[in-house]
């Protein structure tokens, strides 16, 4: 019998696949697109940034939750100390943090950049106007993202700056709604473990689950538009 | 045109469309309302109300005219304040895990320790005999009224009693439960 060619079985596993759902045309559909001249310069680059960068927060968080444990309760509360375990003794951990933290304020700088982009070329005008809107609910999403994040190493500083945000939440007019906001935010009468609790599932569970999905949305959108032209 | 001028009608499409519309919005409402009563933060076990014993450093006869004694909330179970009254930041019925013992005028008073303005801790400032915050430069007389802003109302007061000898008072608090 004699030996097949590397090439031949790998033709022949494509061929098997594209027979049952057409991948090949999928994937040229997806990858082979000719990208106009306008849009080669670096700033056109700022929203692929922005996903690389979102991709890593997925990536070296889900590193993260390997070892962290959202439980305030007790002093030093487990969540602290984990995250101290996370810093000082787990393999390369500083750095998988690190790559977190930085990824995170760097972010929230490269989506701003890319959102000057798209306003400097007016990408945002007819019939793009439903991307634009789903870019600023994405906005809004990192945002809380990054607010959520922060109180869970559950420092002192985390543990005010939350105090303080969920304040100026609370504060929204009028008072039995403010105090509504509050309450639910907190899971209680005080900033206590239910909060980091509360922070903890928005932060690893739905609002990525959110961001994936608008994100997919936003490129569908690219798609169907095209890149725009600029001014 | 004609069917603009038509009278409306009701027709079993009609009605059937109504009922429908009316049984899913009922569906759905059943289905989310305890999602939301869910959401709404349960009490932990252990949550209580009631009087907290405190010891203070000194004893109740022995503090003086103009003398400051501070004491905190319970760590063990961990525990908090309840304010009596309140302006700005603080209300009655709002949660402190720190406090005073404060003689001025012959009269004992037991402050909150939350600042009035956002509810940072104030700390006495023994060579000026005020309460002095840390985060905005509110200033308090010892009898906790407003002697320099940005704070607008006097420090909270806590509901107390003397307990089974002077050496303790009797604050009323939560048991938080966590």
């Amino acid at each position: 019998m004699a030996i097949p060619h590397p090439r031949e079985i790998q033709l022949a596993v494509v061929q098997w696949l594209d027979e049952r759902y057409p991948f090949t045309k999928t994937v040229d559909e997806a990858m082979y697109q000719r990208v106009p001249n306008f849009a080669n310069a670096f700033y056109y680059c700022f929203g692929g940034m922005v996903f690389v960068l979102i991709v890593l927060q997925l990536l070296t968080g889900i590193l993260l939750a390997i070892y962290y444990v959202p439980d305030a309760r007790g002093n030093p509360a487990p969540a602290y100390t984990s995250v101290n375990f996370i810093q000082n003794d787990v393999y390369l951990g500083w750095l998988i943090r690190g790559v977190h933290f930085w990824g995170a304020n760097i972010l929230i700088i490269m989506v701003l950049l890319h959102m000057a982009r798209v306003y400097w070329t007016g990408s945002y005008r007819a019939p793009r106007e439903l991307n634009w809107i789903v870019g600023i609910l994405m906005l809004l999403l990192i945002l809380v993202l990054a607010l959520s994040g922060y109180l869970l190493p559950w420092d002192t500083k985390a543990y005010f700056a939350t105090e303080v945000t969920i304040k100026i939440a609370g504060s929204a007019p009028p008072a039995a709604l403010g105090a509504f906001i509050k309450t639910v935010l907190q899971g209680g009468p005080v900033v206590g473990p239910p909060t980091l609790q509360i922070f903890f599932t928005a932060h690893v569970f739905l609002l990525p689950a959110l961001i994936v999905l608008l994100m997919y949305v936003h490129f569908r959108f690219i798609r169907a538009h095209g890149i725009a032209e600029p001014l | 045109m004609a069917d603009a001028a038509a009278p409306k009608r009701v027709t079993r499409r009609n009605i059937l469309g109504w009922g429908m519309a009316i049984i899913l919005t009922s569906l759905t409402v059943t289905g989310i309302a305890p999602i939301l009563v869910y959401l709404w933060p349960a009490p932990p076990k252990g949550q209580k109300k009631g009087p907290l014993t405190i010891a203070l450093d000194t004893p109740l006869d022995q503090i003086s005219e103009g003398q400051v004694v501070k004491f905190n909330a319970p760590s063990s179970p961990n525990s908090a304040f309840i304010m009596a009254d309140g302006g700005g930041d603080n209300a009655p019925g709002d949660l402190a895990f720190g406090g005073f013992v404060v003689k001025t005028q012959g009269k004992t008073d037991v402050l909150a320790i939350n600042c009035s303005h956002l509810g940072c801790s104030v700390a006495l400032n023994a060579s000026a005999n005020t309460f002095d915050c840390p985060c905005h430069g509110s200033r308090f007389h010892l009898d906790g009224t407003v002697l320099h802003g940005p704070a607008q109302y006097p420090l909270s007061h806590l509901t107390w009693q003397q307990g089974q000898d002077s050496k303790t008072i009797e604050v009323d608090g939560l048991i938080l439960g966590f």
